[in-house]
């Protein structure tokens, strides 16, 4: 999800040596899968413009509405929430407009907008103040994404618009998505680091990075049954159900959180699987409505440089590169009919992402698996 | 009621069909008749104030007729004429020095900017004739220490070829014609002579008349050019050649180059200036509830073109031709008239002006007409202008002018979702178009541009070579915007987008060719070629569309001002460094600059 990438280019200055900066764009694996995007993405169109910039944008189930993240109000500094009609283009806010939120999703069973947003937190106006004027100040901040412990998860309900409230544990819970019959939430919560009992070490790094404590969490439709399913350390986050609902789809950080991959679980947490092995940071997964594939995000060409890749849904093969224009392109998420892809790039030259839209080629992209190389013979070199 | 709402519900078709149906009036066939119709035959390249140009008026008054637009309150007739200079003649001039005798129009051609009648004064010798503005960074005064009041002053044209590059192009950009005249006249000299030195390109030739046809008028001073044997005559007795003054100023010895010339000088110029006519085509077409007060939604094109050549043609050596300018502009014209047929039958919110000028390759002419004589800037809630919307390419849509109202974003990112386009978005309100006469008088602007071509300006920009799928696609989407506009209530305010420093040169005075066809909107660092002309330099050093570059001649190039600027620079025949990123990668190679062809 998109915090994930600022937290990423935030670890990019705090972790790397300055040296690895420009010169990694120029594409290391060039020769191997960098065939031209046009084989599997046509009529690309921008879908967001207002604004500083936009991402997490995800579909309801009959494809008619969008909901994403936009900085794009005078005022306020953070995200807020809006639902787009893929119609008219009409665009409505739907979180409060104060605070901070992110990772908004649409239920398939009612509609109703599950987000999540700091906007209870008495000092959230203030930090929007504080925000403003650090940026005016020009300095330069090394994380942009502080994973704000009074982040918690809330819903719309579409019926009588009104905001309900389904997480209230101290410590960020973020990052929530529907299961597809509406009754379930996967949700990453960080809760751990104020509930569990911390090593000395896991102190330490509660004040550097409270994203080591995420884990994957499910609770019902109403909030209840909060229950963890994931036990590893390092992050955890970023889950969706498959459009089946019968596994969840997630990215698990390595306990330094250099390396990060797509790994895929029964909706109970049994059975975790890892899909992708790049020794780079493979991260956003989403899985295609054909069940066939995982569409994700991966740096392996270089640390500044992430592209839309896919890989098999069991992880057999080796991924296949998917965008291949300069910029960030990452956050994919097919149409519900399988035939469109939207993803969050930079490709305008912008300083901040975007949201566009492009034709898929599935039978392209079946082809391009089938012929994609067996995992375990891959030979790269780790990034 | 919000007619947009009730139209679509009749519509729950899956999301791609609903995408690919054109509404009434626009389908692609319908656009490419009407581009046939404004590059058929009579219309002759549509030059402002030419029988081809009246051809194509005629189509489009009746068009907007036949979808019933009324006409613009104090007006008697869908056509606007309007007034301007169309060129100048010299009547006979005539320079008459000391014992010479008299040089006639043989060897004497006034300026077209030159005022008309006599003066009498000494002649006095000030080099190149330059003087460069205190805070450019580059001392250079050919009139310091030299009282000239009343005489009537001698420059070389050009300016002093062997100075490093960054001076080279400070002063190349004080070098042109009404740049030197203006310096005569505020240093008080009665007239100026210019002449064409025996050390540069063309020695000894009469220079170009220097006519503009959007600044027609007079530049304060008589100003003409001689032929280098009159020039000679003037050096005699003074007991230095031309040519060796010429070396020493080269060189960089301004102090060298300004002394009185013997002899006391008659300069007579008699220029008459020939005014024509042009026309717009401006029609109202009514709101929903059948208002036709202002403020109105203004959507435009310009729809005249180059006649066969001339001045603005990329082919200037080749003889006259029709340049049928399909693309520039009948592609904006058609898709405007698409628009109102289709407003016609669903009407916006608000009423909606359409309006096609003519004279926009002369200098916007017919635009700034009308805002001057026609309407009141403040009776247009926004204007919306279409030049060169024929060739989408690559699904890639270019969006102009976005700075100069905070509605725009989020009107634009509304209107693309069923649009539907790769946009490239840039905020600059200052475009060589009609867009920017509106941008002046404080009226909110959108530019629409599928990007420039090797056929641009020239005969080849014929109608076979547009994509009237795409054109369908654009009219449509500028039908959203419109709507939008008409629905913004209050008007959409007016920003006044911060002006880039002022470097452009005018291609006339620019003497070195590269062959880059720049992309001009873009967020991109750096200079995205969207193509490069056939067998020019750019080509030849391997460059090719799509390449970004950063770097021109050791100057970094950071978007297109740098550009122009580091162009300045470059001299024909001399080789120099391009840098440029392609798929991300740096690379590096050697053009040679031509001269212009």
């Amino acid at each position: 999800m998109f915090q994930s990438l600022r937290r990423v280019s935030g670890r990019l200055v705090f972790v790397l040596p300055i040296a690895l900066g420009g010169g990694l764009v120029s594409p290391v694996f060039a020769g191997q899968g960098a065939d031209d995007e046009s084989r599997f993405l046509s009529r690309i169109r921008r879908l967001t413009v207002e604004g500083r910039r936009a991402g997490e944008g995800y579909f309801s189930p009959d494809g008619k509405e969008m909901v994403f993240q936009s900085e794009r109000e005078p005022g306020n500094p953070f995200f807020q929430i809006y639902l787009l009609s893929m119609e008219t283009g009409d665009v409505r806010r739907v979180s409060p407009g104060h605070g901070k939120t992110t990772c908004a999703f649409i239920s398939g069973k009612n509609g109703d907008i599950l987000f999540a947003s700091t906007h209870l937190d008495p000092r959230s106006l203030e930090l929007q103040r504080e925000e403003i004027e650090f940026r005016e100040s020009g300095q330069e901040r090394r994380y942009e994404w502080d994973y704000d412990s009074h982040m918690d998860v809330f819903v719309e309900r579409r019926s009588d618009g009104e905001l309900v409230r389904l997480t209230d544990a101290q410590g960020y819970d973020a990052e929530g998505s529907w299961s597809p019959d509406g009754q379930w939430i996967v949700f990453t919560s960080m809760r751990g680091m104020f509930e569990d009992e911390l090593s000395e070490r896991e102190s330490r790094l509660a004040e550097i990075d409270p994203s080591y404590f995420g884990e994957i969490w499910t609770m019902r439709a109403d909030g209840s049954e909060q229950r963890r399913l994931t036990h590893v350390p390092g992050y955890d986050g970023g889950p969706f159900y498959f459009p089946d609902g019968s596994r969840i789809i997630w990215r698990r950080f390595s306990e330094d959180g250099l390396v990060a991959d797509v790994w895929s679980m029964n909706p109970d947490g049994s059975d975790q699987r890892q899909l992708t092995d790049f020794r780079a940071m493979s991260w956003a997964p989403y899985v295609h409505p054909s069940l066939e594939y995982v569409l994700f995000a991966s740096n392996k060409l270089g640390f500044s440089n992430f592209e839309v890749y896919m890989v098999d849904v069991a992880g057999e093969k080796e991924p296949v590169r998917i965008t291949t224009t300069d910029g960030f392109d990452g956050l994919p998420v097919p149409t519900p009919d399988g035939e469109g892809l939207a993803w969050t790039s930079t490709r305008h030259g912008g300083e901040g992402g975007q949201i566009y839209l492009a034709d898929w080629d599935h039978g392209a992209a079946l082809a391009a698996l089938r012929s994609a190389p067996s995992r375990n013979q891959h030979t790269e070199t780790p990034q | 009621m919000n007619r947009r709402h009730q139209t679509l519900t009749g519509v729950s078709l899956s999301l791609a069909l609903f995408l690919t149906l054109p509404a009434a009036g626009q389908t692609p066939e319908e656009l490419r008749d009407d581009v046939l119709a404004l590059t058929g035959p009579g219309t002759d390249g549509r030059a402002v104030g030419t029988p081809g140009a009246a051809t194509a008026r005629r189509y489009l008054i009746s068009e907007l007729e036949a979808a019933g637009a009324r006409l613009l309150p104090g007006q008697d007739g869908l056509g606007i004429p309007f007034r301007f200079i169309s060129g100048v003649e010299d009547r006979g001039s005539s320079l008459r020095a000391g014992g010479h005798k008299r040089f006639g129009s043989d060897q004497v051609k006034a300026f077209a900017f030159s005022e008309t009648g006599e003066v009498r004064g000494e002649l006095y010798f000030v080099g190149y004739g330059i003087r460069v503005p205190e805070n450019a960074g580059v001392t250079y005064d050919s009139y310091a220490g030299h009282d000239v009041r009343d005489k009537v002053v001698v420059v070389l044209r050009y300016f002093p070829d062997d100075v490093q590059d960054e001076t080279r192009s400070v002063l190349n950009r004080h070098a042109d014609f009404r740049s030197k005249a203006s310096a005569a006249r505020d240093q008080g000299a009665a007239g100026m002579v210019m002449i064409t030195g025996p050390g540069s390109e063309g020695a000894g030739e009469l220079a170009p008349d220097g006519f503009d046809i959007s600044a027609p008028g007079s530049q304060g001073i008589l100003a003409v050019s001689i032929d280098g044997a009159a020039g000679d005559r003037l050096f005699a007795g003074t007991g230095v050649s031309l040519a060796e003054v010429q070396r020493s100023l080269d060189s960089g010895e301004v102090d060298a180059g300004s002394f009185p010339l013997p002899g006391f000088a008659t300069l007579a110029v008699d220029l008459e200036r020939t005014p024509t006519s042009g026309a717009n085509v401006v029609g109202i077409l009514p709101a929903a509830d059948g208002s036709l007060d202002p403020p109105y939604v203004a959507v435009g094109a310009h729809y005249d073109h180059l006649g066969m050549g001339g001045g603005g043609s990329l082919n200037p050596h080749a003889p006259p031709a029709v340049h049928p300018g399909a693309d520039d502009n009948a592609s904006g014209t058609a898709a405007v008239l698409a628009l109102a047929r289709t407003v016609a039958d669903s009407p916006l919110a608000r009423p909606v002006l359409v309006g096609f000028w003519s004279g926009e390759e002369s200098g916007l002419l017919g635009s700034r007409a009308f805002l001057r004589d026609a309407i009141r800037p403040d009776q247009l809630a926004a204007y919306i202008n279409l030049d060169m919307v024929g060739r989408l390419e690559e699904n890639r849509l270019t969006v102009q002018a976005m700075g100069s109202s905070s509605v725009w974003p989020g009107i634009v990112e509304r209107a693309n979702v069923p649009g539907g386009f790769d946009l490239a978005l840039s905020d600059d309100p200052y475009l060589p178009t009609d867009s920017s006469a509106f941008n002046s008088e404080s009226v909110p602007t959108l530019n629409l541009f599928t990007g420039t071509h090797p056929d641009y300006h020239r005969p080849s920009d014929t109608a076979d070579k547009l994509n009237y799928e795409g054109l369908a696609r654009i009219a449509r989407f500028t039908g959203l915007v419109a709507r939008r506009v008409a629905e913004s209530d209050p008007v959409p305010e007016f920003v006044e987008v911060e002006r880039a420093p002022e470097t452009a040169t005018s291609r006339v005075s620019m003497r070195a060719y590269t062959g880059t066809i720049p992309e001009y909107a873009t967020e991109i660092e750096g200079l995205l070629l969207g193509g490069v002309m056939a067998g020019g330099p750019a080509e030849t050093a391997g460059l090719q569309k799509g390449d970004v570059i950063v770097e021109f001649a050791g100057t970094p190039v950071l978007n297109i001002y740098d550009y122009m600027n580091a162009l300045e620079a470059a001299r024909i025949g001399e080789p120099l460094t391009v840098v440029f990123l392609r798929n991300g990668e740096r690379h590096e190679v050697t053009l040679v600059p031509t001269a212009r062809p």
